[in-house]
């Protein structure tokens, strides 16, 4: 019997988290002054302890013994040798993945719900508030409060609220108050609902829900969290590729390829960024963060630096985008459009460090339902994204006839997602030729604003 | 103002991660307008932007452009929301 699982003992889980901004410079995000944003700026949502992290340049972070004591539940998760798909797609190439749909809410979000709780707890905070759309994130906080005795309060978008009933039971029994967004508890939710009394919601109104109930608490007692796109959510989650790299070493084996889906950038940051340190320092590895070709910022867009609102007042982040004017043909070139991607992601991108690749909406189901029928696990449509390099790359690795080894994280299942499979399966999802139009006027449509600088790694 | 009834057309909504109806993006962006996203989503559908164009008002229509065309990122929309909240609470 070949061997499928690698595992670490529990007291070889990692001791540090990797903090990228110690050996990569970013361009800060910029205020409506055209200055940095201030960490002070955030203290009314976030505890300080997260703020310093947040702007912290230390490379190697403690994990607190009190946040090892809860990832512990599930961590060290497996490093899975995919031999049902590499059987399945005939290829020489050896494929691993971390398994992150092991956690006790299915994906890899709690690995910065857990942290983030602990340091709003080691804080003085009471009560935390989120957003969430369909649940997941919403879950990972539940779950990671709970354990810390810690209120939780979640805001969930009302469409999701009612079609994903078992999302708001997990929350309830871990002892979460998710309500339906817009609630009548916020003057952001009473307004909606006054407009219209039925309104499904949508993830804007929750957000601003979530951020009034923390600032508006006069005890000073509540706080906001955020499960994707910050500093330190990203480095949260290096946990998961730490691991890898240590199961790795343990099979004598070194990734070729790394792969993950960068929808909000973190599950992909956390399995790459610690391979992206040892590419920085020399290492021959290719690292390929994974987006739907209906959106491809990363693969098309310009470095830029841009707005975030229509009236200029929100600060100018340096990110790969479109531009505000870009105005996409009809049909062709409408998914390539401005979308905001994870600060640290898009400059390693620009370094060259990182070489984003865009997959399509078939090809992502079509790759999903191949894993599920070899590996067993049913994937997280996220997951998917990457599955779908992964197959290209595998079969890549066929034609060529090299042995290829590629590392992909699996970053949750899908068990409460199925409805997207149930469309791909009546073939309501389909691709269509992409363009290569209009993207030669983007930088264009920023020409007005400052320029990032075109950093490198320390 | 009366639109051919495409309501029903469903796709996994990228922001929530559950499955919507275009009706649904028709409703859920801010100051009544579809969501920013709409372009992005269903252009492999059909010519969403020709639809948006003729069943939009004109203004609406460019403000959502404008919208869609101009991300809103993490750290923006937060101290947007922040500053919004603490203005409201003083009234």
């Amino acid at each position: 019997m070949e061997q499928r699982k690698i595992l670490l003992r529990e007291d070889e889980i990692p001791r540090q988290w990797y903090n990228i901004l110690a050996d990569i410079n970013l361009n800060p995000p910029l205020g409506p002054d055209g200055k940095p944003v201030r960490p002070e700026m955030l203290a009314p949502v976030f505890p300080m302890n997260l703020i310093e992290q947040e702007v912290s340049t230390q490379r190697w972070i403690d994990i607190p013994e009190e946040v090892l004591g809860v990832l512990n539940i599930w961590r060290p998760s497996p490093l899975v040798r995919a031999l049902s798909l590499e059987k399945a797609l005939g290829t020489p190439a050896r494929i691993y993945y971390k398994n992150e749909s092991v956690s006790p809410p299915g994906s890899h979000k709690p690995n910065t719900a857990v942290p983030q709780a602990y340091y709003n707890k080691v804080f003085g905070i009471k009560r935390i508030t989120t957003e969430t759309g369909a649940g997941q994130w919403g879950s990972a906080l539940a779950f990671a409060c709970s354990q810390y005795g810690i209120e939780c309060k979640v805001f969930m978008v009302r469409i999701s609220f009612d079609q994903k009933p078992y999302r708001k039971s997990m929350m309830a029994t871990w002892g979460a108050n998710c309500v339906a967004s817009p609630s009548s508890e916020t003057r952001a939710g009473r307004a909606a609902l006054e407009k219209d009394p039925n309104t499904p919601g949508s993830l804007g109104i929750a957000i601003s829900e979530a951020i009034e109930a923390a600032v508006t608490d006069e005890s000073g007692q509540t706080r906001y969290a955020l499960g994707s796109v910050l500093n330190h959510v990203l480095m949260h989650q290096t946990i998961i590729g730490l691991e890898a790299k240590k199961q790795m070493e343990k099979i004598g084996e070194y990734p070729d390829i790394i792969i993950g889906c960068a929808g909000g950038g973190s599950n992909f940051a956390g399995l790459a960024l610690p391979f992206v340190y040892d590419k920085i320092h020399g290492k021959q590895v290719a690292i390929y963060p994974v987006e739907p070709a209906a959106c491809p910022t990363m693969t098309k867009a310009p470095f830029v630096y841009d707005h975030g609102d229509t009236a200029k007042y929100t600060p100018l982040l340096a990110m790969h985008s479109l531009g505000h004017a870009f105005v996409p043909p009809p049909i062709h070139a409408g998914g390539l459009r401005y979308h905001g991607m994870a600060p640290i992601v898009s400059q390693l991108i620009d370094e060259g460090i990182m070489e984003p690749k865009a997959v399509r909406q078939e090809q992502v189901f079509k790759a999903g339902v191949l894993a599920a029928r070899s590996e067993g696990i049913i994937p997280a449509p996220e997951t998917n994204h990457a599955l779908a390099t992964v197959v290209d790359e595998a079969l890549k690795a066929k034609q060529e006839g090299k042995e290829k080894v590629i590392l992909f994280n699996w970053s949750g299942h899908g068990l409460i997602d199925m409805a997207a499979y149930d469309n791909y399966f009546a073939g309501k999802i389909k691709d269509v030729e992409l363009a290569e139009a209009e993207i030669e006027k983007a930088e264009a449509e920023c020409a007005g604003y400052p320029k990032p600088t075109h950093l490198k790694h320390k | 103002m009366t639109r051919p009834n495409i309501d029903h057309l469903e796709r996994r909504c990228p922001r929530l991660g559950s499955v919507v109806s275009f009706g649904y993006c028709m409703i859920s962006g801010e100051d009544n307008l579809p969501c920013w996203k709409i372009f992005d989503c269903w252009w492999e559908t059909f010519d969403v932007d020709g639809y948006l164009k003729q069943n939009l008002p004109n203004p609406a229509y460019n403000q959502l452009k404008s919208m869609a065309e101009t991300p809103r990122n993490k750290i923006g929309s937060i101290i947007e929301i922040i500053n919004q909240a603490k203005n409201q609470s003083k009234d």
